[in-house]
């Protein structure tokens, strides 16, 4: 999947709570997976919270937007558990795997 | 021809469950884990993700090797999509995005309810009968009737395994194996009927009163040793069940169907099938039923209803693979069903010629 830039009409430090979150997968392909796996499910609230994901050089770039602290923190921690979840998967049943 | 393969995850309420399914209904491996809480306490959406987060993977091994089948073999991965809770349901929609691309397999969204009654006609080899689909988290009567599956009836509040789970919880019993076989060992003995509200409207039912009502009185009625819990679950039981029996026989008068088919987790009450069989025998019908291994939540049904609509040309692209905690049983087309229902018709009209 191609790198996509931040849109930047509705860009970065819009609302006053955000954060970052960066895993190197030292793989476009396995960054672009876990990418395309997280991008289908849209944030609940798009009014309160903005996500934005980005996959360049083989790591996953994440970037969360809140209007509130608590909404900042509720989606980064949803967010973080399916990330691991499907990391796990990559690793667990990727190339390789046994049975 | 090499049959075709379905990989099935299953995880919308406190179930995660991975089976692999073959075309014709044969299952090859269908291993589950439930999420029990200790008595006196539901499950609520958090919790049982994570869960499902720490089951999922081994679950899918053991599948694998169960059936003793390699990815390569899988011809299509099934997840459910709705209806459930919200973050149960993510943790299958995601392990099935990342395999998809891993293994190179197409993805197939399924309805939950319609997979149980998938699970429940290909085991019983019902035809096409009335549908009770009773569970904790849905109750409805269902028929099929030109392409999908109608809701005749069902209930207006709370699930009719919900209402159980919650009085389980009121006498603080185990949630091991499940709530539900609890009340149906205490109840049989049970010795005296306690009178609680039977709230049947036309074609629907209502359980949330009932619950209220037997929360209350059985606070009050075991203070006074007036009664044991043994007889309130028994009342319950009879009650509930009683009201189901009756809004499934007034869906087949009206359907002109003869036979009964009980699927979700509380199908597997014994009691309640003894009283549906005997409505049956009484119209000169049968009533279908299964076990727990098919009619409590799993992977194997959402496998095989998955496949039945990949073997007729459907499959859901990764961008669309979204879950959904509302999702009605009569959204769905059966398109697997028309096809049967054409060939049925030809056969008909050479019966009549």
């Amino acid at each position: 999947m191609a790198a996509k830039a931040y849109n930047v009409a509705d860009g970065p430090n819009q609302w006053e709570f955000s954060c970052d979150l960066e895993v190197d997968y030292e793989s476009e392909e396995n960054a672009s997976i876990v990418h395309a796996a997280l991008a289908v499910d849209k944030e609940l609230q798009p009014d309160k919270v903005k996500r934005h994901m980005l996959v360049s050089d083989g790591k996953l770039s994440v970037h969360f937007e809140a209007v509130e602290a608590r909404f900042l923190r509720a989606s980064y921690s949803a967010f973080v558990d399916v990330l691991i979840l499907a990391t796990k998967t990559i690793e667990e049943m990727g190339k390789g795997m046994e049975l | 021809m090499k049959k075709m393969i379905a990989l099935g995850f299953e995880g919308s309420a406190n179930k995660i469950g991975v089976g692999v399914v073959t075309l014709d209904g044969t299952i090859l491996s269908n291993p589950r884990h439930t999420y029990i809480t200790p008595p006196g306490q539901g499950f609520l959406p958090r919790e049982t993700a994570q869960h499902h987060l720490q089951h999922v993977l081994p679950l899918i091994k053991s599948a694998l090797k169960d059936a003793q089948i390699t990815p390569d073999e899988i011809d299509c991965l099934c997840y459910t999509k709705g209806p459930g809770m919200g973050a149960p349901l993510q943790v299958s929609a995601v392990v099935v995005r990342v395999l998809s691309q891993l293994w190179k397999k197409p993805i197939v969204a399924v309805n939950h309810c319609v997979a149980h009654i998938e699970m429940g006609r290909i085991v019983t080899g019902a035809d096409d009968p009335v549908v009770l689909y009773v569970s904790g988290g849905n109750t409805q009567v269902i028929a099929y009737s030109e392409g999908r599956y109608r809701i005749f009836g069902e209930t207006i509040d709370i699930a009719v395994g919900n209402c159980l789970d919650r009085f389980a919880r009121v006498l603080t019993l185990s949630n091991d194996p499940s709530p539900g076989y609890n009340i149906e060992q205490l109840a049989k003995k049970g010795e005296q009927f306690i009178d609680i509200p039977y709230v049947v409207k036309g074609m629907d039912v209502s359980f949330s009163g009932i619950l209220s009502y037997i929360e209350a009185t059985a606070v009050e009625k075991l203070k006074n040793n007036e009664c044991t819990p043994a007889d309130l679950c028994y009342s319950l039981q009879e009650t509930l069940f009683a009201m189901l029996v009756e809004i499934t026989e007034r869906a087949m008068a009206h359907c002109d169907k003869k036979d009964v088919l009980i699927v979700g987790g509380v199908g597997c009450n014994e009691r309640l099938q003894e009283m549906m069989r005997i409505m049956c025998s009484e119209r000169d019908g049968k009533l279908f039923a299964t076990d727990d291994r098919y009619c409590v939540d799993n992977g194997a049904m959402i496998a095989y209803t998955g496949l039945l609509a990949y073997a007729h040309g459907t499959s859901t692209p990764l961008e669309e693979s979204t879950f959904t905690q509302r999702f009605r049983t009569d959204e769905v087309e059966a398109i697997w069903r028309i096809k049967e229902e054409s060939s049925e018709v030809d056969g008909l009209m050479d019966e009549s010629a």
